[in-house]
């Protein structure tokens, strides 16, 4: 299952966020009536098409799996949470009507309504996006029914959808997926006009993609620390394990780098700014911090894994949004040098890294709960035996779909390029 | 509200296999020797399924989306106890869509690669079709045990013998008919025509042979068809009238007539799930320890009350704009 959504949240993104590069481009032809634009609404619109249908079977299967993975988290909380789902599944509909018509609807509709389609393809997706990570915050905040102990009672789906972590995670997420689309895209199409495959062709691509990623990628840090000061409040076991914070008490250091030695109860070699985490978290440098030792030792998460991803992500998170703000600066001159292109290439992987080191920090984080304070994921997986197949059947079906993918992807590319150089 | 309910699971169902069925249809039909027509067909199948097969996909989702939210007890004994043939399932559905689309945006198109994702859409849709009728024919066994202490009787005698493979070949060659009839109308080439006809009464005749195996294979069940069928009459009703309907179809597929071709070949679908339904209505499956049924397995009534609202309030979006597609692509096509 987890392989199943580290797989999921990349193509989701990509399926959730590329639609609106292509329209985009799509917008500028119909205005500008320059046909490298077409080319580049063309171009896009395949790589939508192939990230859409391996995004619609991979969800399927995880609609699937919640039952399949975890009959005992589904049994309780399919009437409580199944709310937000009901509605992404509506709107995952309308994308694939959508979809189908903008794909197939060039010259056999209205040129202005068969762009909105396209551009509907991408709202109802990014909505879908939402409605899923909604789902996800209710792990980590329950909300909208009371618990016995042995089964939900007063069950509230509209207060479980909206419960406090909603906001704040798919804010984060969805402008996570914009600024790693946004770069990867950007990048590849950067890496082919260092090439020197028709320049001005791949500067205008890089230019669309980046527009959403710079912009993303600086909003994101306020984003960050608005999910930050939520989770010190929700789940302060997770923000300590984050953090690597093992003694509760004012003026909490933030640690840059470091490993944590859960033995000794100490960070190694990380470099602490004091009274910072106090600062970020409570918005005071004397604000006492939760720490781990307020939590009995069964309960506390793998701190190593958790405050490793939650470095990476945010180290990546600071490089992109110092990325971003060169980006419109040289955008402002008129001219990119080189240097920063080349930055940009060897971005194209790392806002996916982001992206799964985060998702890394919210599940690793909350564990060992599947629903916070409530039901432990030890209780909530299949009683099938064997599950180490499932395992391996669905990473071989995965890594054959992705290698695919991203082969189809460059044949497309170098097609592309020898066409619109021809 | 329940009811409201289990009429979108039905009409989900019903729309699932008409639409989607005939997409799986088309899959298996390009597993037949086509000869010099293989390519003309693909195309054919291209351009009716490219825009539509997503959403005609939407509605499979849309009935677990209802399962796990009404009627969560139900969604999770089915992908406990069939936890084997879902994977099955769910394999086949990703190889399938994604050799599909793969075929189709695959920017060189060249022939080893092209004969790859047609065998691979086609195997997998057959595959796929098999087991969604193995897991349809499991639900009314009575094999079902929750309570079940080992791996076989809990996680295989439940989908394991010949009643439900049967009911496979059945669900497979009704796709193969769906799509025959389908794809009729999705070309006006009379040579592909002809060849979807003669495919069409292939597949009519393979149909009546899996469903006297049906009847057959049902003997060494629990509960047999022919009892259940001597038991209410409503049962052969519905079977005679998708019988009978076969006289006017053809009538119609040998004018080329293609709208009352294809109402009439849906009817009959309506009336076999409807027969299938009415084995075990209202119950939403027979286990062991006898039915589970909707009533009993229903969500909290706030979580009902929310799951119709979305599923209206999306209905009035969802509609229109499949009419939308349906009218751009497939009435302006002649």
């Amino acid at each position: 299952m987890a392989f199943s959504l580290g797989f999921h949240i990349i193509f989701a993104a990509i399926g959730m966020v590329m639609p609106f590069f292509m329209c985009t481009a799509h917008w500028l032809y119909l205005k500008k009536g320059d046909e490298r634009y077409l080319a580049l609404t063309r171009m896009w619109m395949k790589g939508v098409a192939i990230f859409f249908a391996v995004g619609a079977v991979s969800g399927t299967v995880l609609s699937f799996e919640l039952g399949l993975l975890w009959p005992g988290f589904m049994r309780h909380a399919g009437a409580i949470i199944g709310m937000p789902f009901s509605w992404e599944g509506t709107a995952f509909f309308l994308e694939a009507i959508a979809i189908g018509l903008f794909l197939y609807g060039w010259k056999r509709m209205n040129r202005w309504v068969h762009w909105t389609t396209g551009l509907v393809v991408g709202i109802s997706g990014f909505v879908s996006g939402i409605f899923v990570v909604a789902a996800n915050a209710w792990m980590n905040s329950p909300a909208g029914f009371t618990w016995d102990g042995r089964a939900a009672y007063g069950v509230d789906p509209v207060r479980a959808m909206f419960n406090d972590a909603w906001l704040h995670q798919s804010l984060h997420m969805q402008l996570g997926a914009l600024q790693a689309v946004g770069f990867a895209v950007g990048g590849i199409h950067g890496f082919l006009y260092l090439r020197g495959r028709s320049p001005e062709l791949n500067l205008k691509a890089l230019k669309i993609a980046m527009a959403f990623g710079a912009a993303a990628a600086i909003v994101q840090p306020f984003a960050g620390h608005f999910a930050g000061q939520k989770v010190a409040q929700l789940q302060p076991a997770k923000l300590a394990a984050m953090e690597g914070h093992f003694e509760t008490g004012p003026r909490a250091p933030l640690y840059i780098g470091g490993i944590p030695n859960v033995e000794k109860r100490t960070m190694e070699w990380g470099i602490p700014l004091p009274g910072m985490l106090s600062f970020v978290a409570h918005d005071d440098v004397n604000a006492v911090v939760t720490g781990l030792d307020k939590f009995p030792r069964s309960d506390w998460p793998p701190v190593v894994i958790v405050h490793v991803a939650f470095q990476i992500m945010v180290g990546l998170g600071t490089a992109m949004a110092l990325l971003g703000v060169l980006y419109f600066w040289f955008l402002k001159r008129g001219d990119f040098p080189r240097w920063f292109l080349w930055a940009l290439v060897i971005f194209i992987p790392l806002g996916a890294v982001a992206i799964e080191a985060g998702w890394v920090v919210t599940e690793v984080g909350r564990q060992p709960w599947i629903i916070y304070g409530i039901m432990r994921t030890k209780d909530a997986v299949t009683p099938v035996p064997g599950m180490v197949y499932h395992f391996y059947l669905f990473l071989a079906l995965y890594l054959a779909l992705a290698a695919a993918s991203v082969w189809l992807l460059r044949r497309q590319i170098e097609i592309a390029q020898k066409t619109s150089e021809g | 509200m329940i009811e409201t309910l289990i009429l979108f699971i039905g009409a989900s169902l019903l729309l699932y296999v008409v639409l989607g069925g005939s997409d799986y249809g088309a899959g298996i039909l390009e597993l037949l020797p086509a000869g010099k027509q293989r390519e003309a067909q693909k195309h054919v199948i291209n351009d009716a399924m490219g825009p539509v097969w997503e959403a005609n996909h939407m509605w499979l989702i849309l009935v677990v989306v209802i399962l796990f939210m009404g009627f969560p007890p139900i969604f999770t004994t089915l992908m406990t106890a069939l936890h084997f043939p879902m994977l099955a399932l769910l394999a086949g559905i990703v190889v399938r869509g994604a050799a599909f689309t793969f075929r189709h945006y695959d920017a060189v198109q060249e022939a080893r690669t092209q004969r790859i994702y047609t065998w691979l859409f086609g195997l997998s849709s057959l595959w796929t079709a098999l087991w969604l009728g193995i897991i349809v024919a499991s639900l009314n066994r009575g094999i079902i045990d929750p309570t079940a202490g080992n791996f076989w009787s809990a996680y295989v005698a439940p989908w394991w013998g010949l009643y439900p493979l049967t009911v496979g070949v059945f669900v497979a060659t009704i796709f193969l008919f769906l799509a025959c009839v389908y794809l009729i109308g999705e070309t006006t080439d009379a040579a592909l025509q002809r060849r979807f006809a003669r495919h069409a009464a292939t597949a009519n005749a393979l149909l009546i042979i899996a469903g006297a195996g049906v009847f057959a294979a049902s003997l060494g069940e629990r509960r047999s068809l022919p009892q259940e069928f001597l038991h209410d009459p409503r049962l052969i009703a519905t079977i005679a009238l998708a019988t009978v309907l076969l006289v006017p179809l053809w009538r119609f597929i040998n004018r080329r007539k293609r709208t009352a071709t294809r109402v009439i070949a849906a009817s009959q679908a309506t009336l076999i799930l409807a027969g299938w339904y009415l084995l075990y209505a209202p119950n939403a499956l027979i286990t062991a320890s006898g039915p589970l049924s909707f009533y009993t397995a229903a969500a909290p009534p706030a979580t009902l009350r929310q799951l119709v609202l979305a599923l209206l309030i999306g209905s009035a979006f969802i509609f229109p704009s499949l009419l939308y597609l349906l009218r751009v692509f497939k009435l302006h096509r002649r």
